[in-house]
C-alpha cells in the first residue's frame, strides 16, 4: 500500500466507521496546518460519503501563542461570534478532529497562568451542551507529522510513525471496515458481559499493586462506540481498544503502580505509585516527576479521586506496537488504565450517580502489563477473574 | 525571529491596514502562508489589537468540494462564514496572497470552478467595500509553489528579496518612504482629475479601446480612508492611480499583455471585445472557458469596473519579474478590471454608470507599446502615457 492509498483508506475509516458521516450531513473537520495531508483526505472521503458540505477549520497554536504573549487579558477568554455560530452549526452534523502535536513545548516559556486561562469559555459551553445531548457524531484520529514523530521515535521519521499508526488502525487488514466492525462487536460484548455480572468492585493485583475500587450500580461498561440522540452510531476515538466505566469515587483502597511513563505538562513521570484511602489519594511516589502530580492534586479540586477505570487486553494493536506515543488517544489504548479526576457522565444509564467524581481535570495513567491480574468482586464477595496474562477471561 | 519578516508584518499592520488599538483584526491567509500569517498576528497584537482572528483557507479543500461535492455545495455560504465576514465591519482585515499551486484546479470542470462562489458571503464583503467600513490590506506571502512559478525553481529567498524591494523594505524607514511614494501618486491623480477627461483611449498591439469616464469619479491612488476616518492602503505594493469608468461606454478591443491567474487557472492572451460597454466576445490562448463561465454566471461581470494607470518607475515593474499574481503584476503596468466598480471613487453619490457586480477581475494591458490618451469633452486628445512614462505635469 503506497502512502497515498494508505492515507485515503485511513481517512475512509475515520469518516465511515469513526464519525459515520451520513448522506446529506455537513461535516466539520478541525485540524492544524501540520495535519493538512490528513485533513484534505478526510475532506475528500467525507464528500465521497455524501456530505452536503465540508467545513475545514485550521487552528494554529502559533497564533494562540501570539495571543497569550502579546494580547490583552480580555482576548484570552474571548469567544468570537462566528466561532459560536460555527460550534452551534455542528448540532446534528458530523465532526472529525485530528491530533498529534508537532510542537508540544511551544507554550512552555510563556506565563503558565495566562496559558491556563486562555480558553474560549462560551464556545466550550456550546460544545459541552452538544456532548451532553449527544447531538454530534464525531471522531478523533491521529495525524502523523515530523514533530510528533521526533517525540515518539527520537527522529522525524514520519513514515515510520505512519506505519505504526496504520497497524493500530488495522489498515493492514484486507477489509479494515469489516475488521473494525468485528473488533467493536467484541469490545461491546465484553462490556455487556461485565455489566451483566453487576460487580460491586474491581480488584487489581500485580507488582507494587493491590487496589480495590468500588463500582456504581447504574454505571455501565462500554466501548468508545456511541449513538447520537438521532440514532447515528459513531466511534469517538480511533484507535480504541478499551472498555471503560466511571467508578465510585468514594471507594478506593490500596496501592497501584503505573506501568508506562506518563507525559504531563511537557514532562515524563516514571514509576508513578498512588496509595488510596476512602477513595482519596493519600500518597504519591514516583521515580521522576512526582512533584507535578502532587501539585495537581493539591491545587485542582477532586483530582485526588478516581474518574475512570478502563480494561485493555494483550491483543490491543496499540499495545502490540510497544511504542509510547506521547498522545493519550493512542497510549490509553495500549493497556489497562485508570484516570484520576473527572468521571464520565455518559457511562451512566440516566442521571449520573452522586458517587461520580466531578473535577476540571482527567488524567489517564497506564497500569496494565503481563503480571496484572484484574478481578470483578461481586456483592457476595465472590471474585471472578477478568484479566490474566493480558487475556480476557469472561465468556 | 526572522527580522525581515517581522519588519514586513509591522509595515503591513502599521501602514497598510493601519490597525487601531482596540480593533479586532481578521487575517485570511492560505494554508501555505503560515509564516506571514503568524508574523502578522504578532504585529497586530503589538499594535494593540483586541483580538486577532486567523482563518486559513485551503485550495485542496476547495478542489475536493468542486470535484466531489454536490451542486449545492458550490454556492453554499455557511452561517458562521457569513458571521465571520460580517464581523469585519468596523475592524481591520489583512489578506495574504501568493498561490502555492496555481494549476491546482486545472483538472476540474471549468464551469463548476467558475460557479463555485459563496454568493451571500461575497455580497456581504461587497457591501462593506461600498460602505468603506473596513481598513484592510492585501499583501504577498512568498512560498515554494509561487517561487517555482515565478523562477522555475522553489527559490523562496529570491522571491522574498523581490518582494522586499517592491515593498521598499530596503529603505532606512520604510513607513516614511511609503508616505512619500503615496503622496507622489496622489499628485498624479489630481493632475488627471484637473483635466476633466470624458474618456480614456488605449492603443497598442491588438488594442484600440475607448472607455467613457464619469464626471464625478475621481482618480484615486493607493491610500484610502474608511467611513470612520482610518487611513489605509488596500494593496501593498501599490503603484497605480485608478478610477471607475462609465460601465455603459466602452467600444473596441483590448488585449491583455500578461497572463492572468483566475480560479487557479492561468489565462493567457486574453482578448475582450466591447460594444456599448458590454463584453461581446472573449478569446484567449488558454483559459477562455473560466472567463466565459464568470461572465455568464455573474450579473454585470461583462462590464468594466476599473481603469488603472501605472508607469515605468514602478518598483514592481523594475524587478522585470512576472509574479503570476495580480496584486504584484497589476502594479507593474496599466490594467483594467471587469466586474464591480468602486463607489468610493465618487464625489457624492456614485453615478448610475458605476458597475455593480459580485466579482472584480484585473487584467494587465500595459507595456512599452501601449499609448494612453485622455479624451476631453471637446474631442482633444491629451497624452497621458508614452513609453511607460507619465506625460502630465
Amino acid at each position: 500500500m503506497n502512502p497515498e492509498e494508505r492515507i485515503e483508506r485511513y481517512a475512509e475509516l475515520a469518516v465511515r466507521i469513526g464519525a459515520n458521516v451520513q448522506e446529506g450531513q455537513e461535516v466539520f473537520v478541525y485540524g492544524i496546518p501540520d495535519h493538512a495531508d490528513l485533513v484534505r483526505a478526510l475532506t475528500r472521503q467525507a464528500y465521497r460519503a455524501g456530505a452536503s458540505y465540508v467545513n475545514v477549520i485550521y487552528g494554529d497554536q502559533h497564533v494562540n501563542r501570539a495571543m497569550i504573549e502579546f494580547g490583552p487579558d480580555s482576548a484570552l477568554t474571548y469567544s468570537p461570534e462566528w466561532q459560536k455560530t460555527l460550534a452551534s452549526s455542528m448540532t446534528g452534523n458530523a465532526l472529525l478532529g485530528t491530533s498529534g502535536n508537532p510542537e508540544p513545548e511551544l507554550l512552555a516559556d510563556l506565563d503558565g497562568e495566562r496559558v491556563g486561562r486562555a480558553f474560549q469559555v462560551e464556545v466550550a459551553e456550546i460544545r459541552r451542551k452538544q456532548h451532553y445531548e449527544n447531538s454530534v457524531n464525531w471522531c478523533g484520529v491521529g495525524a502523523p507529522n515530523a514533530g510528533w514523530a521526533q517525540q515518539v521515535l527520537g527522529e522525524p521519521n514520519v513514515e515510520r510513525l505512519w506505519e505504526l499508526v496504520a497497524t493500530c488502525m488495522r489498515l493492514d487488514e484486507d477489509d479494515p471496515v469489516a475488521a473494525w466492525k468485528e473488533h467493536l462487536d467484541r469490545l461491546e460484548a465484553r462490556g455487556k458481559a461485565l455489566t451483566d455480572l453487576q460487580p460491586d468492585a474491581l480488584h487489581y493485583r500485580g507488582p507494587g499493586t493491590d487496589l480495590t475500587v468500588g463500582l456504581l450500580p447504574t454505571a455501565r461498561w462500554g466501548s468508545a462506540l456511541f449513538t447520537t440522540n438521532s440514532g447515528i452510531r459513531y466511534v469517538a476515538n480511533m484507535p480504541t481498544e478499551e472498555i471503560f466505566t466511571t467508578p465510585d469515587s468514594r471507594r478506593a483502597e490500596g496501592t497501584i503502580r503505573s506501568t508506562m511513563p506518563l507525559s504531563l505538562a511537557g514532562r515524563l513521570i516514571r514509576g508513578l505509585e498512588f496509595t488510596f484511602e476512602d477513595g482519596r489519594i493519600v500518597n504519591v511516589d514516583a521515580e521522576t516527576g512526582a512533584d507535578i502530580v502532587r501539585t495537581q492534586l493539591a491545587t485542582v479540586e477532586n483530582t485526588d479521586r478516581l474518574g475512570e477505570l478502563a480494561l485493555v487486553t494483550g491483543e490491543s494493536r496499540v499495545g502490540q506496537t510497544k511504542t509510547l506515543y506521547y498522545n493519550t488517544l493512542f497510549d490509553e489504548n495500549a493497556t489497562c488504565h485508570i484516570a484520576y479526576g473527572a468521571g464520565l457522565e455518559y457511562a451512566f444509564d440516566g442521571e449520573p450517580d452522586e458517587g461520580m467524581n466531578v473535577s476540571n481535570l482527567h488524567v489517564d495513567f497506564m497500569v496494565g502489563g503481563p503480571e496484572l491480574e484484574v478481578d470483578a468482586l461481586l456483592a457476595d464477595g465472590t471474585a471472578i477473574p477478568l484479566i490474566r496474562d493480558e487475556v480476557w477471561q469472561l465468556a | 525571529m526572522d527580522e525581515r519578516l517581522e519588519r514586513y508584518a509591522e509595515l503591513v499592520v502599521g501602514l497598510g491596514a493601519n490597525v487601531q488599538p482596540g480593533q479586532e483584526v481578521f487575517i485570511v491567509p492560505n494554508l501555505e502562508h503560515v509564516d506571514v500569517a503568524r508574523a502578522l498576528a504578532r504585529a497586530a497584537y503589538k499594535a494593540g489589537a483586541s483580538y486577532v482572528h486567523v482563518n486559513y483557507t485551503d485550495g485542496h479543500v476547495r478542489h475536493a468540494m468542486i470535484e466531489l461535492g454536490p451542486d449545492e455545495a458550490l454556492t453554499y455560504a455557511p452561517d458562521y462564514v457569513k458571521t465571520f465576514v460580517e464581523s469585519f465591519a468596523g475592524n481591520a482585515l489583512i489578506a495574504t496572497i501568493g498561490d502555492a499551486e496555481p494549476e491546482l484546479m486545472t483538472d476540474l470542470d471549468g464551469e463548476r470552478v467558475g460557479r463555485a462562489v459563496p454568493v451571500e458571503v461575497v455580497q456581504i464583503r461587497m457591501q462593506q467595500l461600498m460602505e468603506n467600513s473596513v481598513n484592510w490590506c492585501g499583501v504577498g506571502a512568498p512560498n515554494e509553489g509561487w517561487a517555482t512559478q515565478v523562477y522555475g525553481e522553489p527559490d523562496v529567498e529570491r522571491l522574498w528579496e523581490a518582494l522586499a524591494f517592491c515593498m521598499r523594505l530596503d529603505e532606512a524607514d520604510p513607513i516614511a518612504a511609503w508616505r512619500e511614494h503615496l503622496a507622489r501618486l496622489r499628485e498624479r491623480g489630481a493632475a488627471l482629475d484637473a483635466l476633466k477627461p470624458d474618456a480614456i483611449r488605449y492603443r497598442g498591439p491588438g488594442t484600440d479601446l475607448t472607455v467613457g469616464l464619469l464626471p464625478n469619479a475621481r482618480w484615486f491612488s493607493g491610500s484610502s480612508t474608511t467611513a470612520s476616518g482610518i487611513e489605509y492602503v488596500a494593496n501593498m505594493p501599490t503603484e497605480e492611480i485608478f478610477t471607475s469608468p462609465d460601465s455603459r461606454r466602452a467600444e473596441g478591443t483590448i488585449r491583455s499583455s500578461m497572463p492572468l491567474v483566475l480560479s487557479s487557472q492561468i489565462i493567457r492572451g486574453l482578448e475582450l471585445t466591447f460594444e456599448d460597454g458590454r463584453i461581446v466576445n472573449v478569446e484567449a490562448e488558454s483559459g477562455a472557458g473560466v472567463v466565459r463561465g464568470e461572465l455568464d454566471n455573474i450579473p454585470n461581470a461583462d462590464r468594466l469596473g476599473e481603469l488603472a494607470l501605472v508607469t515605468g518607475d514602478s518598483r514592481v515593474g523594475q524587478t522585470g519579474t512576472l509574479f503570476y499574481n495580480t496584486l504584484f503584476d497589476e502594479n507593474a503596468t496599466c490594467h483594467i478590471a471587469y466586474g464591480a466598480g468602486f463607489p468610493f471613487v465618487f464625489e457624492g453619490e456614485p453615478d448610475e454608470g458605476l458597475n455593480v457586480a459580485n466579482t472584480h477581475v484585473d487584467f494587465m494591458v500595459g507595456g512599452p507599446e501601449l499609448e494612453v490618451d485622455a479624451i476631453l469633452a471637446d474631442g482633444t486628445s491629451v497624452p497621458v502615457i508614452r513609453n511607460e512614462e507619465w506625460q502630465l505635469a
